[in-house]
């Protein structure tokens, strides 16, 4: 029986080469063969059939076998990559994903699923032209068969030669230096890349100044002979590695070469990449050939599992991991370990409870006054939150994979519209929270979809107003103090002022006499109860459920804007937090209990006596000159306990919104560890999490765009004050 | 090979009808008892933080051992007074299921009183009508030392779902539900 | 580490001056070592290398690591054009990481750059 952890990171695995698949055979379907290219998906395919076969999921074997037995032709160049085959992959890609989907939940395919599975397969063969596929066989996959055509067709791609050289420790004793043999080489060719390994030398103790302890790998360009070049290296040869590979040898020479050398397999391959030796893809190949040869005949499916995962050789772990890896950031990737995300989740709560006993700790080490003990409780302290930096650190992810699977949204929908749309993509590498990551898919999607729609306009009426016909879609993403920002932009209509003008008066969203900003019309659109599907086919800008993406944002804690200018285009910006996990709130009495107020929401704190508090009834102070509305948490939160002398006002501003809310005590700032509401506490828009205090008691954290929201209606007034406060 | 996958799908069988045990305790001096199938321990009452704008029947959270659980006065819940503070007040942690998650919840009690079994024999089905709590919050009556005391259907008194949507409207009490039984 | 800082020690210097090659590298070795284990920062002022071969630079390449394992800081200064030569042969300034100016001879390379 196969443990389910194996299972699922074999589903893990496979749905990562697929995302790559489809990656890849979108790029194929637009462009031109680039043989690159189908070698990614080649190798995915080959590498989902393969695992699926020890995991005996014969189904998945079976299909793959199809697709894998044309794209070898197609890697041949026997077939042409159209864009009618790419579809099919496209297809057959999708049907994996569903297959796999089953694996992962432990269902079984409907009988839909088959018939559409072998319809596929019939359409895959057809490809082949009537040379049937021969049966996959059940038991072991098909990994070794393919390997004599390899070893003919998979040359290298460098046309150097590449010279591995590891000196003997005599080599100065003799009275050699290294480098003259560089220098000679030079005499016959060009050096094009040099690299000196000096991982040999020991530590300085046990250092002989005297021996050699370095070694070199060349990429060597030069039309001279083996025999020549080899000669250069008569004097060392007795106390000499010497390896000579001529320009494109086989990917089974460097395999040997790389097996041949000291040094482990991962940093050769490194290194032989540096050189300009091998291409990324090469080495992958040859590590994943040694990894199938480097494993004894075939045995038990168990035993080979718990062995691999055991006691597998560093090689077979290196090119199983490198075999996943058929993406771009190859060389990054190298020295990754997989880890279960919740257990990530687990060490990242454990690191808040040690923050909140660290305070508490130290709390008590204050009362007690023990000078020696809160001085070591702050070192600790310290350290905590060093070790919370980088615990929050590994939940850190690039948002490129999001971004990726938007190529595939916009050539449906490009599909589906008639509109031709190019989506470019930079800043994949801005890295934020795993749990941000998550959740940020469906707004995304939304704005997408959104700025295909209504954004870029037909290829006509492009070609009408002077532009390319295609229009561009570009995502972009970077850091900006402490927040990620997310940009959607189009090169498309733009939005019109005008017309969100008239339909925001329609709507009664704003009075006919008020004069906005341009940035305070567009803000307009993601209102709740501006856009409804019948404004969307009236209005040249954007429709349908703009204020949802807004709320999904803020659930996040973050906020969205937009630029337009009319006939060029618009961009929306997304502004994020990094994490979720933790923030710093601002800590604040009312009656008994404390309350929590994010930090970047609190623009100021006064004291409440400095008004006249009586101004606008009660409801507004004025701050400055501006119109401020004010809300007692006591009153909102129904608190109990004595009133103060005292009052403070807390001034928070979310958005162009900006209230007061009145506050007992002020308590200062504080690193605030989230604890999520639960079901049970999910309505209360006022609340949006707890955290645990150093006392060990529990404190609420005020959501302030919901608590504002609540006042609003409570209040009825609060909107259009605010706007005018903000100007 | 292909079972393999479903063998995670089967799930352990509910041992309900096996409980024997029970924990009785005091609420507006009636008793009542709980199977102990999924009680996790039993606290002082202490250190409680009211959450605004919640129904009385949630009185508050609690910080159990660096995890928030929210607590529930059973009293109010069944649309009675609120338990008054005193010196015995336990709050028993209870594990709540839900679909396949669990969550700890907190249950404000007078006083607790013991474990004891009550074999299935001795367990009458819940009467329709001459309780004054919801008919679905028993699971039965016990006789204990020949007295009969309402053994609670814990999971459907602290159901989330019931409970999430009665804090949704807000302050409305939990006693206008409270008689349909 | 913040009590590195306070020890206030005099920053050390060795120039090496001549040949930094196979025949005065047993005694450089102790000389560097000794060097670096008297201070915290250690300069290593290259400016009169005259000779400079690959047993010279296998030194270099233990006393930068050694450093870095002692967590001390180590730079090379003033690196002489013999230096500077066979640091661009080996590929190795960039392990070194101090500031270089190479100037290159009218290679390919060099013309690109």
């Amino acid at each position: 029986m196969i443990p389910d952890e194996y299972l699922q990171s074999f589903v893990i695995e496979c749905r990562e080469l697929l995302e790559a698949m489809e990656e890849a055979l979108l790029i194929v379907e637009q462009a031109a063969e680039d043989p690159e290219i189908i070698n990614a998906i080649f190798r995915a395919a080959h590498t989902i059939k393969g695992s699926a076969g020890m995991f005996g999921l014969d189904p998945i074997v079976a299909f793959t076998h199809a697709a894998e037995s044309v794209l070898d032709q197609v890697r041949s160049g026997d077939i042409a990559m159209t864009s009618a085959l790419a579809a099919l992959f496209i297809e057959a890609h999708d049907h994996l994903i569903l297959l796999i989907g089953h694996v992962a939940d432990g269902s079984e395919p409907s009988g839909e699923t088959d018939t559409h599975g072998q319809a596929l397969i019939k359409q895959l063969e057809a490809y082949l032209g009537g040379a049937a596929v021969a049966e996959p066989s059940a038991d072991m996959p098909t990994i070794h068969q393919s390997t004599v055509e390899r070893e003919e067709s998979d040359a290298v791609g460098t046309d150097h030669w590449h010279i591995s050289l590891r000196f003997g420790t005599e080599v100065f004793r003799n009275g050699m230096d290294p480098f003259s043999f560089v220098r000679c080489l030079s005499s016959l060719g060009t050096v094009v890349q040099l690299v000196t390994l000096i991982d040999a030398i020991p530590p300085a103790q046990e250092m002989d100044p005297e021996s050699c302890y370095l070694g070199f790998e060349i990429s060597f360009s030069s039309a001279a002979d083996k025999v020549a070049i080899d000669a250069i290296f008569n004097f060392v040869r007795s106390d000499c590695l010497i390896r000579i590979l001529p320009p494109r040898s086989k990917i089974s020479e460097y395999q040997r070469l790389i097996l041949d050398l000291p040094e482990e397999e991962m940093r050769l391959g490194e290194i032989l990449v540096n050189c300009g030796t091998l291409t990324p893809e090469e080495l992958d190949h040859i590590l994943r050939l040694q990894a199938e040869h480097g494993d004894e005949p075939p045995r038990r499916i168990g035993e080979v599992l718990v062995e691999q995962q055991l006691v597998s050789p560093p090689v077979v772990e290196a090119a199983l991991e490198k075999q996943k890896q058929v993406k771009e950031n190859k060389k990054a990737e190298a020295n990754l370990i997989r880890v279960d995300a919740d257990k990530l989740d687990e060490l990242i709560n454990l690191v808040g409870e040690l923050i909140i006993a660290g305070a508490g700790t130290n709390l008590i080490a204050r009362r007690a006054h023990m000078a020696d003990l809160t001085e070591s409780t702050a070192t600790l302290s310290r350290l905590v939150e060093e070790v919370r930096d980088s615990a929050l650190a590994l939940r850190m992810v690039q948002i490129g994979g999001t971004f990726n699977r938007f190529q595939r949204v916009v050539r449906d929908v490009s599909k589906e519209l008639g509109k031709d749309v190019d989506l470019v993509i930079s800043g994949g590498d801005t890295e934020l929270d795993k749990t941000v990551v998550e959740k940020i898919g469906d707004p995304l999607t939304h704005l997408v979809r959104n700025s295909m729609d209504h954004g870029i306009e037909s290829a006509e009426l492009r070609l009408a107003r002077g532009k390319p016909a295609k229009g561009t879609l570009k995502l972009n993403a970077y850091h900006d103090a402490g927040s990620i920002v997310i940009e959607v932009s189009d090169d498309g209509g733009g939005l019109n002022k005008e017309k969100i003008l008239s339909k925001a008066i329609e709507r009664g969203l704003i009075s006919a006499d008020v004069s906005l900003t341009d940035k305070e019309i567009y803000k307009l659109i993601f209102e709740a109860g501006f856009s409804t599907a019948d404004t969307v086919s009236n209005l040249s800008g954007r429709g349908v459920g703009m204020d949802v993406v807004r709320r999904n944002i803020q659930a996040l804690r973050g906020s969205i804007d937009l630029d337009s200018i009319e006939g060029q285009g618009s961009t929306i910006r997304i502004r994020l937090p990094l994490t979720l996990a933790i923030i710093e709130g601002f800590m604040v009495g009312v009656g008994n209990a404390a309350y929590v107020i994010p930090l970047d929401m609190v623009v100021e704190c006064i004291e409440l006596r400095a008004w006249a508090s009586d101004e606008g009834d009660g409801q507004y102070l004025n701050l400055r000159g501006e119109v401020l509305p004010y809300r007692r948490l006591r009153d909102h939160f129904d608190s109990e306990g004595d009133m103060v002398q005292r009052e403070n006002v807390v001034v928070v501003r979310y958005g162009e919104h900006k209230a007061g809310l009145v506050v007992d005590k002020l308590m200062g700032e504080f690193q605030t560890v989230i604890k999520p509401l639960g079901k049970l506490f999910k309505s209360e828009k006022s609340i949006g999490g707890f955290t645990i205090l150093g006392s060990g008691e529990v404190a609420l954290i005020v959501d302030v765009p919901g608590l504002m929201g609540q006042i609003e209606v409570e209040k009825g007034t609060v909107e259009r004050a605010g706007t005018v406060a903000a100007r | 090979m292909n079972v393999i996958a479903q063998t995670t799908n089967q799930v352990v069988s509910s041992a309900l009808e096996d409980a024997q045990q029970y924990l009785t305790f005091m609420l507006s001096g009636e008793t009542y008892a709980i199977s102990i199938l999924r009680i996790k321990e039993i606290i002082q009452y202490g250190q409680l933080t009211e959450v605004p704008r919640m129904p009385d029947f949630i009185r508050g959270v609690i910080n159990l051992r660096g995890a928030v659980v929210p607590v529930i006065d059973l009293s109010a819940r069944f649309g009675k007074q609120a338990t008054k503070v005193g010196r015995r007040n336990c709050i028993i942690i209870i594990e709540v299921v839900m679909g396949e998650e669990t969550q700890n919840v907190g249950v404000m009690v007078d006083a607790v009183n013991a474990v004891l079994e009550i074999s299935a024999d001795e367990i009458e089905p819940s009467p329709t009508f001459g309780t004054n709590i919801r008919a679905d919050f028993i699971a039965g009556m016990g006789k204990i030392n020949g007295k009969f005391v309402i053994i609670l259907n814990i999971q459907h008194v602290l159901s989330m779902d019931d409970m999430a949507e009665l804090a949704s409207v807000g302050t409305a009490t939990a006693g206008e539900l409270a008689q349909t039984g | 580490m913040a009590d590195v800082n306070t020890k206030n020690q005099p920053n050390g210097r060795i120039v090496i001056d001549g040949e930094l090659t196979i025949y005065t590298a047993l005694e450089l070795k102790d000389t560097l070592l000794a060097g670096l284990s008297a201070t915290e920062e250690l300069e290593l002022d290259l400016s009169a290398v005259g000779e400079f071969d690959a047993a010279g630079l296998q030194l270099l390449v233990m006393i930068k690591q050694e450093a870095l394992a002692l967590g001390k800081r180590l730079r090379f200064t003033g690196h002489s054009p013999v230096v500077l030569d066979l640091l661009d042969l080996s590929g190795l300034a960039g392990f070194f990481g101090d500031p270089l100016l190479f100037v290159r001879k009218a290679t390919d390379e060099g013309k690109a750059l």
